[in-house]
């Protein structure tokens, strides 16, 4: 009898460890930020002393017992994008109009226990240090969250202030991969980082595609040197260092200098990394000069305004998505219908991850109710929302809490945006999350 | 059982060297007795030191709400004499002849959160930083710096420290420094020092150097003969690990910086690193005593450092850790010499530190000021760790 008991209990030891083993293993990575095993840093050469960002940062500070006040008028929630000044407002403007609808529809359900929740806009200007004011704005104003933003600069200032502040922030349009590697245990981003999309764009272009030599020319500003920062790491550990680095002013729009350089270089391709409208710019002057490379760039292609700067010149061109906008994906259809009603337009990229991500702090709070700490908490337990199924398809988290989900390749043909997934022919190239 | 020991200071300093030669051994430390066992000294065997002792801390007692205190949050804390300042995220409190008076947003205080306080060598004015600009508190006014109307490079100043007549701050726009005498402003950030990005987030003055702790541009140093920048940064340039541990800083986002008896010590979230000039040393919660890897800020007191981690306070040499934890359950603690080593001894206390999420430390003779998450503990000296040899 005694060891029946001892071999049930055994049986019921190893299912149970076999099962938690599964249940963790979406986000238990053997190589950080889904590193495929070709591209870790010095793998080749040496096992690095310490590994971070492979087990999640705890909170450990005060707060959770903070009794949640009474007599609320509304359940704030702040928002950090660029609504006015700034060449991004049309992506700030949709960012807005993404986390407004997921606002009103939770309104809609009855708020946060009959409180309305409301959304406090303010204006990221894209400067140095402003977005720190912000967030001091916000707290002062009592948010219990912050959604935002796009600019780079401005989000690393803000979760910056918002770690001191203890305020959770959840980015959904950053795509800085710097931006989680701060060890900030306040800060969840629902949209994939350009590590991600670097490893796709290395893949296709070294493996699938077999060419070698590549040229990047690339906006001068943060966003592009940090962007192409993790392609010119792969492409070296690949084999094919970038030939040649070439920059060129954001708002520019003469690029013979550059192109001139990489018309004499013997390049296979070129990657271009900027806004859409000087990526559309440099492909016109590109196939003007007679450069007919085969062109790869970032997901700012993926949009309305690249087609119309380039009007047929864009066939062929390859880029990367953090989603798939024409995927047979019922909510998806559900938010475009509910969105176009709502604004008069097709959503973009950032409405879409604005909308999961408000939908993300609103069922949060609704968990923890109304403390920050526990908020965090829920947000960020790598369980609550693990494979959140979303408008932009499933969301995975890393240990960083960075959206490390399908990246989606896209190539132009008929002046229209075709999207299928990455093709790994190489195991080595595949992460390990999927 | 908990064993009761004697309040004597010669039978406490026989108890404490049988505790450290029983590693499995646990004791109460008295509340009230200091060791004045143990002082440090250097043997003559060749290719042998002994390292200095370290100071245990014991007798804690902390100050809060209920105190007086505007806020249990405590951002900072600096002794200023018989005067303690402490910055919460409620306002600004000076402890003072047992009372405690606060200021406030009402008061002139430029926001009620501050983060860092220093005082002036030179008038006795105190500095403070706030979340939104930077106030000179002299003669019992308040006089506010923002961006608006001075030199200052962004309102949320992290940092601030005197530095002979000039002001030195750490903002969330680049690093600055106010002259005092002539009110001239000079502001440094990516474009006219060697940072990756004008973030910075501490800054410390030693050794005739100001220190800035670059948030991802690792260490800036600005020699104040020279007039030159120089930057140390983590030599792997890689975000996600620390290749080698003792080849620079361990990391390049950086949290606190300072400087005592030559040696630079740096904290970031990632671990804490030591540099003698010649020598870097990193060190990780896994493969030393530190108390943990996220690091809020640090501060050296002649050889030894605290380190203010989220999982305790630590104090090091270079030889010896000594941490501090709270047990959580009650107000009873810890003390952990050479934790993760097979010297590590764990002493249990009956008083402790208030939260073991460390934000701030200051000193002053055998006095201790912590600054946590959920209140200001005040600890004083109340024994010697043993001295214990080194190889050179």
């Amino acid at each position: 009898m005694k060891n029946k008991i001892s071999r049930l209990l055994s049986i019921v030891c190893i299912i149970l460890f076999v099962t938690a083993h599964e249940a963790d293993a979406q986000y238990k990575e053997k190589n950080y930020g889904n590193t495929p095993d070709k591209v870790v840093p010095y793998a080749n050469f040496q096992n690095a002393y310490k590994k971070h960002f492979v087990e999640p940062m705890p909170f450990r500070g005060a707060g959770r017992e903070k009794a949640a006040p009474t007599g609320l008028e509304t359940v704030k929630i702040g928002f950090l994008a660029p609504l006015e000044g700034s060449k991004d407002v049309p992506k700030g403007q949709q960012m807005l109009q993404g986390a407004t609808l997921a606002m009103e529809q939770a309104n809609a359900k009855g708020g946060y226990k009959g409180t309305s929740f409301e959304l406090l806009p303010h204006n990221d200007v894209g400067l140095w240090g402003a977005a720190a004011n912000e967030v001091v704005a916000m707290d002062d104003e009592g948010v219990w969250a912050i959604i935002g933003s796009i600019n780079d600069i401005v989000t690393h200032v803000a979760i910056r202030v918002a770690l001191k502040l203890e305020i959770p922030i959840v980015n959904v349009g950053d795509p800085d991969p710097t931006l989680t590697e701060t060890n900030i245990p306040w800060v969840m981003r629902v949209i994939s980082d350009d590590r991600q999309s670097s490893y796709a764009l290395a893949n296709r272009i070294y493996v699938q595609d077999g060419l070698s030599r590549v040229s990047l020319l690339r906006v001068n500003n943060r966003y592009g040197r940090v962007g192409t920062g993790e392609f010119k790491d792969a492409s070296t550990r690949m084999g094919h260092p970038v030939a040649v680095e070439i920059r060129f002013e954001d708002g520019d729009t003469d690029f013979s200098d550059q192109l001139n350089k990489i018309k004499t270089n013997n390049s296979e391709a070129v990657v271009l990394w900027g806004d859409a409208k000087e990526l559309g710019l440099i492909i016109n002057q590109m196939r003007k000069m007679g450069l007919n490379h085969p062109v790869y760039t970032c997901d700012r292609a993926v949009s309305p305004e690249f087609l119309k700067v380039t009007g047929g010149n864009a066939n062929g061109i390859i880029a990367t998505s953090q989603y798939n906008p024409k995927a047979d994906n019922a909510k998806l259809h559900a938010f475009k219908k509910a969105y176009k009603a709502r604004f008069n337009m097709e959503p973009d990229v950032f409405a879409c991850h604005a909308y999961d991500g408000t939908n993300i702090t609103i069922e949060s709070i609704k968990k923890a109710g109304l403390n920050r700490a526990l908020i965090r908490d829920v947000l960020l337990d790598l369980a609550t929302f693990q494979n959140y199924d979303g408008v932009t398809g499933e969301i995975i988290f890393d240990a960083t809490w960075n959206d490390v989900g399908q990246i989606f390749m896209v190539e132009i043909k008929d002046n229209d945006f075709n999207f299928s997934p990455v093709v790994y022919t190489d195991q080595k190239m595949k992460g390990s999350i999927k | 059982m908990k064993l009761k020991l004697p309040m004597r200071a010669s039978t406490w300093s026989m108890v404490l060297l049988v505790a450290f030669g029983a590693s499995l051994f646990s004791f109460n430390l008295p509340n009230s007795e200091v060791s004045t066992e143990n002082e440090s000294t250097y043997n003559s065997v060749k290719d042998e030191k002994k390292v200095e002792s370290m100071p245990i801390y014991g007798n804690w007692k902390t100050y809060g709400k209920k105190d007086g205190l505007p806020s249990d949050k405590i951002y900072c804390v600096r002794v200023d004499g018989d005067r303690v300042w402490v910055g919460t995220n409620q306002g600004l409190a000076v402890l003072e002849n047992s009372k405690w008076k606060v200021y406030s947003e009402a008061d002139g205080l430029a926001h009620r959160s501050v983060l860092s306080i220093d005082i002036s060598p030179i008038t006795g004015d105190v500095w403070i930083a706030t979340m939104s600009g930077l106030n000179r508190f002299s003669g019992g006014k308040f006089e506010t710096f923002t961006q608006f109307n001075s030199g200052l490079a962004n309102d949320v100043v992290y940092s601030v420290i005197c530095d002979d007549k000039n002001v030195w701050v750490a903002t969330g726009g680049g690093a600055g420094v106010l002259d005092t005498y002539t009110g001239k402003w000079g502001i440094y950030t990516e474009q006219n020092a060697p940072m990756h990005e004008p973030w910075t987030y501490n800054v410390c003055a030693g050794g005739g150097k100001i220190f800035i702790a670059a948030w991802g541009g690792g260490v800036i140093e600005w020699n104040k003969s020279t007039k030159q920048f120089r930057d140390y940064t983590d030599p792997d340039g890689e975000m996600e690990i620390d290749l080698f541990p003792d080849d620079g800083v361990v990391h390049d986002i950086t949290t606190a910086v300072s400087y005592a008896d030559g040696i630079l010590w740096v904290s970031s979230y990632f671990g804490m690193s030591r540099y003698d000039g010649s020598h870097w040393k990193g060190y990780f919660d896994h493969d030393s005593g530190l108390a943990g890897n996220f690091i809020n800020f640090l501060k050296a007191n002649g050889p030894v450092a605290w380190i203010c981690s989220d999982n305790g306070l630590s104090s090091f040499n270079g030889e010896t850790w000594v941490t501090y934890k709270n047990l959580g359950n009650d107000k009873s603690g810890q003390v952990i010499i050479d934790g993760n080593s097979e010297n590590e001894r764990i002493l249990k206390a009956t008083t402790s530190i208030s939260h073991n999420f460390i934000i701030g430390v200051d000193f002053k003779d055998k006095d201790l000021w912590v600054a946590t998450s959920q209140g200001l503990s005040h600890g004083v000296v109340v024994g010697q760790t043993e001295i214990k040899t080194s190889k050179l």
